[in-house]
């Protein structure tokens, strides 16, 4: 797993970690090109299925990313997230996966410095992890399915 | 291109205001008019406008391209149905009086017939090495663009270097070379005018001993910066002038030409060149080699703005730039290499030091040119002693001629956030001489009916931006272009250069239009800062401008991750793909619109609040003014004097009692604000408030925060030990109030950067340097006896300030240095102060017995305010609990919440004259907004799919908003006006029966098939 | 409403791990209203289904369909065109439901992906709780709109038995004493004379104890 390197999504609100993303990029802040960003108006947006899609088509580790606790843009969409997050965790676990695949994590829009860092230790543990138990059965086969 | 429309034949007179000179300040003062529905009319002398900031290559505090960060403010200019842009015009007189003025102006001939040209640019490759705007380091040409992105996008010619006109008749495809065009004269009626004229920076070759203009490798800043910049004569590639070669080794010296008394000198300071300088190196080791050694030989370093003090610890720490305590005096060059060597003198040591450099750069600071000074006469305006236009103690941007105001560099010198807020102060002020806004109705938009895309194939084209080298030079744009048109449905692929500048625009819009594309993909910046941009271009060219997809190929790629070039072209295949697999999915949208609720609620009684109040309520805005103190005032109560001299006391007394009997202005004293809610324009806050805590709701369009700081109180240097260890407002006071105390005292020491730049509260309180030199020259002043130690790490008098710190140290004040490592002691014996310092220069332990310790202790964020306030009002902070502003350098009163706006102290450390420009600034974007008579919510609303929800109440549970509700047919039901677009219920709804538009879950799966898809 | 819960994953797998076309049937009444098998998670189990196959480096193909009721034979029509492409049939809603469908498409193995629970309604977003069992006789009338079939752990008919304790059952310290919710709400009513009257024993034929049982309404019959 020397030249592993994982594909991670990161699921980032509009108003705190995507924009803490920009502020990383604005100060030259490094971070693995691992991690790519979808950009969702709120953490509460972000459904269950996107998160298995994600998983599905072959990420390696994904993580949803809101604004601080009690600072939600529409009050509550981030704890709404951090449940569906566990909820996912929890059927991750029942497939036998490391539910350290998924996390959930909070920042605000200043905090450029805390996007890149967590963007740094996510791809690490991810890295650590190794590939999706998807791709690290049968390769072969997992091709054919996403042809 | 912008058609001028005539203003000669306007009927209603005096309803314009006139904004000469188009750099930044003039575009935001433009800008703000325009938005809140007034006529201006903005001149500049160039053939384009933009300004100083155009020819930087990047600006602090971001560090980034100026030219994208200003050109979506310049080509907002051309769509702008408020605005008459006229440039190579100057203002030749001006009779009348404020609301009533009429302009004489003069707009010189272009030589080019704006209505024929095209902009192709056929007349400038004929005439290869011009062009650019390279001041300095190129022959300027016959036809002359300034920048890739310049407004408006026209050329001219230069009458008196062109030869043979119809050799260049013939080039022109157009047949818009015009050799006919004339000077023009016209007057215009106007009710005020806003001068930005700006400055020039300080041309060093006539000094003797700095070598400017004699050697090669010695360049003034700006020349750096175009040596520096992607449109500049090296294409952005930093080589020396001598042999092309990188250099290894680049020295920058600041105060060159400023702070001095010498031949050439100005004496004051011009507050942003340090910034300059750090940035300078900054980027030099960023873009070019970490191992270009970068030195800054500097006098004070004065990083006093907002956030600035953590840049300087980055640039010193992260970055490993060298910081040397010496203005230089001899500067040589090797006649062979070419190199310089620098002799200096450190003052910790008492010899002579030469070292040789590859490249030194001199930062020059601002000159008022002499244009400046004749139009300041013709205007019969004051100035003051250095040539700048002086203006009133309490109001930063009115000048000594009633109805004309000034905003930027031509008031003082500064940097560009300060510019853009006395811009909008000034725009502010501007309207207040209008009467009622001008209503020109919506459908005068210029927009084409948009097409309709349902029954098209897909038609994509992808756009990708090099972005001058920001993302080109680290990402392979070929690469890239030919990736995206190898994928589905991708009928066009190309560069653009500068995506954002208007020839790239119209580039867009007429593939859109040629080739029929019905989706459009954008690789460029942030959609945070250029979606808007783009969904106009799509409107323009008849598309719904939901059918763009931008892809964050600069924030999120190219700067962050620097030196990994294949890494990251694979990451933008990667979002290129995703974004092209989105907008397949992309569906025509409509906006939403509510009407808007007119009243303000400004947060905060002090000076800021106030002022802010004030100027709204003159404008006929219904304002709530919430103090949770039982008076108004705030911390400006306790300030006695400025440091000009100015009485702050019946300043206040005056506005307080304004504030308090306007009959638009209703003061709710002793209240706290206990809950928010509602929309941009439409928003409820409920306060309690009075002695019995009655609640109270208050229904308003937009909040200005101006809930200032708090003076600080370390616990350091002993204050709190003694009465007569004192903060420099406490010494205010009792200068103010007992002299007599002052008049017995034989010494006075003051220690500055008690409690701030360090560890805990790394930023500097911006204030105290200039506490401390008031304060002692009035001490001085009462009691010449007296013996003053000002003990300092910089001294940072910034601008004009300069001149009361030259005063202080003439009238024999000490001013003594330390560092951070080295701090002063204070002790406390037999009510005796004694305080024991290191004395750098003597290289010793030095003690003063003193009857008075000051400590200036300058201020801290008020951070149970601001953090209940961020929480109930969902705001951002700063790490150092202030408030952060939407875009630091361009946006800075405008927090990311639409219809909130900051102001004051609650932002940042600064002073009374700079809190009310704030205050100002603040009420004329709260003005601009409220202005227009509808709030745009824009798309992102939920639906619900009838035949798909089986009514079960989730969504109706879920949304935070209680939005949704089950209607008469049995489902669930979603009002568009009011949902606020979270997507929560989308993403608990059982029955996938909702979705949320623009963000559609099989964008979404599209987006993610896009990035993962085929991989592996 | 009848509720649910999905089925252990492993259940699940092991039910269909000879087939490699499946067809997940979700259902868009009760099931879908307590997050047990509406279009959403049948989304979700569908994808489940998908990464563990992907693992075992097997491949499978999901049709994910959600009808608007699985227990109506016209609703349940709407697999037919395509029933034959399907080896087995993985079905998200309730007991009903699935027997519906087995009844209809004989030729191909139906599975269950839930567990039928009983007939609840809902506390709270998320909390759902046993109110009837269906006995075919109902006494709500005679206890204050509280059931003693469905909510004393005895379907005890004339009070408390000794189990409880400070109102609540002891089979467990959250589950209600129904007997006492009933006290409380007959004296709320000034209905405590109610409690008094000896309720005679129970006919549980009507509960199911008569066998399968069936409503006829001769008046729609077609």
């Amino acid at each position: 797993m020397e030249n592993f390197e994982p594909e991670i999504i990161a699921f980032c609100c509009h108003y705190c970690a995507y924009t803490a993303a920009d502020m990383a990029g604005s100060k030259r802040l490094s971070y693995p090109t691992n991690v790519k960003i979808i950009r969702v108006p709120c953490t509460g947006k972000v459904d269950a299925l996107h998160i298995m899609s994600a998983f599905e088509k072959g990420a390696d580790g994904v993580y949803v990313a809101g604004c601080l606790e009690g600072d939600c843009h529409f009050k509550n969409g981030n704890t709404r997230a951090a449940q569906r997050v566990a909820h996912v965790q929890k059927i991750l676990q029942d497939l036998g996966w490391d539910t350290q695949r998924l996390a959930m994590m909070n920042m605000s829009a200043g905090m450029g410095e805390v996007f890149a860092r967590t963007a740094c230790e996510f791809t690490e543990k991810i890295k650590q992890l190794g590939p999706s138990p998807v791709k690290q059965m049968n390769t072969d086969s997992y091709r054919q399915t996403q042809r | 291109m912008q058609k001028l429309k005539d203003i000669e034949h306007s009927e209603t007179a005096h309803t314009h205001v006139l904004v000469i000179g188009g750099g930044v300040g003039g575009i935001r003062a433009t800008l703000d008019l325009a938005e809140s529905r007034r006529n201006v009319i903005l001149i500049d002398s160039a053939y384009s406008i933009g300004g100083l900031m155009t020819s930087l290559d990047r600006t602090f505090p971001t560090n980034n391209c100026d030219l994208c960060t200003v050109s979506p403010h310049l080509s907002e200019n051309t769509r702008q149905v408020y605005l008459n842009l006229m440039p190579m015009t100057r203002l030749k007189a001006l009779t009348g009086e404020a609301g009533r003025f009429t302009a004489t102006l003069v707009t010189e001939p272009r030589y080019i017939d704006m209505e024929k040209c095209t902009a192709c640019g056929e007349c400038y490759k004929h005439f290869p090495d011009i062009v650019r705007f390279t001041p300095g380091l190129d022959p300027r040409a016959p036809t002359c663009m300034r920048y890739p992105q310049a407004t408006p996008y026209a050329f001219s010619i230069d009458m008196e270097k062109m030869a043979d006109i119809t050799a260049l008749q013939k080039i022109c495809k157009a047949d818009a070379i015009f050799p006919e065009d004339r000077q023009q004269i016209k007057t215009v009626e106007v009710a005020s005018v806003i001068l930005s004229m700006g400055a020039e920076l300080f041309d060093p070759s006539g000094l003797t001993h700095f070598g400017a203009g004699k050697f090669d490798n010695v360049v003034t800043g700006l020349q750096y910066e175009r040596i520096m910049s992607a449109s500049g004569p090296f294409e952005g590639d930093l080589i020396r002038v001598s042999d092309k070669k990188r250099p290894r080794k680049v020295a920058w010296i600041q105060c060159v030409g400023s702070r001095g008394i010498n031949k050439g000198d100005v004496p004051y300071c011009s507050s942003v060149c340090c910034m300059v300088s750090l940035k300078e190196a900054m980027v030099t080791k960023e873009r070019f080699a970490e191992t270009i050694e970068t030195t800054i030989f500097y006098m004070d370093m004065r990083t006093f703005g907002k956030d600035y003090e953590l840049f300087l610890n980055r640039a010193k720490t992260d970055y490993g730039i060298r910081m040397i305590r010496s203005r230089p005096h001899t500067i040589t060059e090797d006649p062979e290499t070419k190199n310089i060597s620098i002799t200096y003198a450190l003052e910790e040591k008492a010899l002579q030091m030469t070292e040789e450099f590859d490249m030194v750069v001199l930062s020059t600071g601002f000159r008022v040119p002499g244009s400046s000074v004749e139009l300041a006469r013709q205007l019969g305006i004051e100035l003051n002693i250095h040539d700048f236009v002086k203006t009133d103690p309490f109001n930063s941007v009115v000048t000594s001629r009633p109805g004309v105001y000034v905003c930027g560099v031509a008031q003082s010198p500064k940097d560009i956030p300060e510019t853009m807020v006395q811009a909008s102060a000034a725009a502010g002020m501007a309207a207040s001489n209008l009467t009622a806004a001008v209503d020109i109705p919506e459908e005068d938009n210029g927009f084409i009916p948009e097409k309709d895309v349902s029954t098209q194939p897909l038609r994509i084209g992808v756009f990708i931006c090099d972005c001058g080298l920001e993302i080109g030079g680290l990402l392979d744009m070929d690469k890239m272009v030919e990736f995206a048109g190898c994928q589905t449905d991708v009928l066009v692929s190309r560069a653009v250069g500068h995506g954002c500048s208007s020839e790239s625009m119209n580039l867009i819009e007429e593939s859109i239009r040629t080739n029929d594309l019905n989706r459009v993909v954008i690789g460029g910046c942030s959609p945070r800062t250029h979606e808007t941009k783009f969904q106009d271009l799509l409107r323009r060219a008849g598309l719904n401008k939901y059918l763009v997809e931008i892809v964050n190929l600069r924030d999120q790629d190219a700067w962050a991750h620097l030196g990994h070039p294949k890494e990251a072209l694979n990451k933008a295949f990667q979002l290129l793909r995703a974004g092209i697999c989105g907008v397949r999915k992309s569906r025509p949208l409509m906006d939403q619109f509510l009407p808007m609720n007119p009243n303000a609620l400004v947060v905060g009684g002090g000076v800021t609040g106030m002022t802010a109040a004030l100027q709204l309520a003159d404008q006929g805005i219904k304002v709530y003014l919430v103090e949770k103190n039982s008076t108004l005032g705030g911390l400006a109560k306790s300030i006695r004097r400025t440091i000009e001299g100015e009485d702050v006391g019946v300043f206040m007394s005056r506005l307080t009692d304004q504030v308090s009997t306007h009959k638009n202005i209703m003061v709710l004293a002793n209240s706290i604000i206990v809950d928010h809610s509602g929309v941009p324009g439409r928003f409820k806050t409920g306060l309690q408030t009075g002695p019995r805590m009655n609640y109270m709701q208050i229904d308003h369009g937009v909040t200005i925060f101006a809930t200032g700081a708090l003076p600080n109180r370390p616990d350091a240097y002993g204050l709190g030990l003694h009465e007569n260890i004192v903060t420099q407002l406490e010494l205010d006071v009792l200068i103010e109030d007992y002299p007599e105390k002052i008049k017995k005292m034989t010494q006075m020491v003051m220690i500055q950067c008690a409690g701030s730049r360090e560890p805990g509260n790394p930023n500097c309180s911006r204030v105290c340097c200039q506490a401390a030199v008031k304060n002692a020259l009035r001490a001085k002043t009462l009691n010449p006896d007296i013996e003053i130690y000002v003990f300092y790490r910089d001294m940072r008098t910034y601008g004009f300030q300069e001149d009361y710190y030259r005063q202080a140290r003439n009238m024999g004040i000490q001013f003594i240095r330390f560092s951070l490592e080295n701090k002063p002691e204070v002790w406390v014996e037999n009510d005796r102060i004694s305080v024991f310092a290191h004395d750098i220069i003597l290289d010793r332990k030095i003690q003063i017995e003193t009857s008075c310790l000051a400590l200036s202790t300058g201020m801290t964020a008020d951070d149970e305010t601001t953090e209940d306030m961020a929480m109930m009002f969902h705001l951002p902070r700063t790490s150092d609990h202030f408030f952060l502003e939407d875009h630091v350098k361009l946006r800075p009163v405008d927090m990311s919440v639409r219809g909130i706006f900051v102001a004051g102290t609650a932002r940042s450390p600064k002073n009374i004259q700079e809190s009310i420009t704030e205050a100002h600034a603040a009420a004329c974007r709260a003005q601009a907004l409220l202005a227009k008579k509808e709030i745009n919510l824009g798309a992102a609303v939920a639906k619900v799919d009838s035949s798909k929800c089986a009514a079960c109440l989730i969504c109706v549970r879920a949304c935070p908003f209680s939005i949704p509700f089950i209607n008469e047919d049995g489902y669930s039901q979603i009002d568009p006006a009011k949902c606020q677009g979270c997507g929560v219920c989308v993403a608990d709804c059982p029955a996938k029966a909702i979705q949320l538009f623009a963000y559609e879950d099989d964008q979404i799966l599209a987006k993610i098939e896009g990035l993962l898809g085929g991989l592996n | 409403m009848i509720t649910a819960e999905q089925k252990p994953l492993k259940e699940i797998i092991d039910s269909i791990s000879p087939y490699e076309k499946i067809f997940l049937v979700g259902c868009n009444e009760c099931v879908t209203v307590c997050a047990a098998g509406g279009r959403k998670e049948v989304g979700l189990l569908a994808s489940v289904l998908r990464l563990h196959y992907l693992k075992q480096g097997r491949t499978i193909e999901i049709k994910e369909i959600t009808l608007e009721r699985q227990c109506d034979p016209e609703y349940v029509e709407e697999l037919a065109s395509e029933i034959h492409r399907t080896e087995a049939v993985l079905s998200m809603a309730c007991g009903c439901g699935v027997q519906t469908l087995a009844g209809r498409y004989r030729e191909t193995p139906v599975f269950p992906a839930v567990n039928t629970l009983f007939m609840g309604a809902s506390e709270a977003q998320g909390i759902w709780a046993e109110r009837c069992q269906g006995c075919g006789d109902c006494l709500l009338g005679l206890t204050g709109g509280i059931c003693p079939v469905a909510r004393c752990s005895k379907h005890l008919l004339n009070g408390p038995c000794g189990g409880t304790s400070h109102g609540k059952c002891e089979i467990a310290p959250d589950v209600d004493c129904a007997w006492c919710l009933i006290w409380e709400r007959l004296k709320a009513l000034g209905l405590e004379k109610r409690y008094e009257e000896i309720m005679e024993a129970k006919d549980w034929r009507s509960a199911g104890g008569g066998g399968p049982r069936k409503i006829v309404r001769k008046d729609l019959l077609l």
